[in-house]
């Protein structure tokens, strides 16, 4: 395996790239999460005023 | 949530393809690219930097539409999104630049040479940079989104010369210039059919996320607006 991946160092920098994008997704997932409860508790609290 | 996972997966796959697919001199299979004599290797980074290029062009766009319906309407919401639209634009342009850069370092031996490419989304930067200066030198909110919202709409104009007739009726060293007769510009379809097929993806992808990114962005500034005019 590790003489695969040094004799063609392509895939690593295809691992590296995978990684850093599945966190940029993950991120934005949660995000996106965090930004609808606020929206949801936002409008819970006009109605109630 | 569908098409977030769809994003997520169309992404992925033109990471793998456009990373590792081999380029070779007579492709066979799907997943070979045919050598394209000048740029070899090189050819990949069609995959990731022209789609932040599509995506400069799709996000000033959608700001400038969202100048025209505050314009009509008057409603705040409206300058947020433009704004939104048109920072995601900025940041995209500059990816755009900054990949292309590193690129020319290796295809044309600098990182810059004020190719007609160059030039022209040089121009669109210190365009939108403008913009960006001129919102925050306004304090009223209100005198603020229309100054702006007829400025971005001025500036649109601009785009389609800078970026799609520009740079193809001079010559230059950019794949898609006047005097080019390898590559060809994408928009004739000259490209190989495989490599195409990822290359649509990989717009469709881009353009995905950053349909996405534009949500989050003008969705927490409405509510910070929201929360402003409670508190304050």
């Amino acid at each position: 395996m590790e003489q695969f991946l040094s004799n063609n160092s392509i895939y690593i920098v295809l691992i590296i790239v995978l990684i850093v994008w599945f966190g940029i997704f993950t991120y934005m997932l949660n995000l996106d999460k965090r930004l609808k409860n606020i929206e949801k508790n936002m409008s819970v609290g006009d109605k109630n005023e | 949530m569908i098409w977030k996972i769809i994003t997520f997966l169309l992404l992925t796959f033109v990471s793998i393809a456009g990373i590792t697919f081999p380029i070779v001199e007579n492709p066979t299979a799907w997943y070979q690219f045919p050598i394209i004599p000048g740029l070899e290797e090189k050819a990949k980074i069609i995959f990731f930097h022209v789609p932040t290029a599509w995506i400069t062009v799709v996000a000033f766009l959608m700001s400038t539409v969202y100048s025209v319906k505050y314009l009509r309407k008057k409603n705040l919401e409206d300058d947020i999104k433009s704004y939104a639209a048109a920072q995601l634009g900025i940041i995209f342009c500059l990816l755009a630049t900054v990949t292309g850069a590193v690129w020319a370092k290796f295809n044309w031996g600098t990182y810059w040479n004020w190719d007609p490419r160059q030039t022209s989304i040089f121009a669109l930067l210190l365009i939108y940079g403008a913009w960006f200066a001129l919102r925050s030198s306004i304090e009223s909110e209100e005198k603020r989104a229309s100054l702006s919202a007829v400025y971005s709409i001025i500036a649109f104009v601009t785009v389609p010369f800078f970026v799609f007739i520009m740079p193809r009726i001079m010559t230059g060293l950019h794949p898609g210039s006047a005097n080019d007769t390898n590559a060809g510009p994408v928009i004739n379809f000259k490209m190989d059919p495989h490599m195409r097929l990822v290359f649509f993806l990989s717009l469709a992808g881009f353009s995905m996320l950053y349909y996405w990114m534009w949500q989050l962005g003008y969705k927490s500034m409405i509510i910070k607006d929201k929360l402003n005019q409670k508190y304050y």
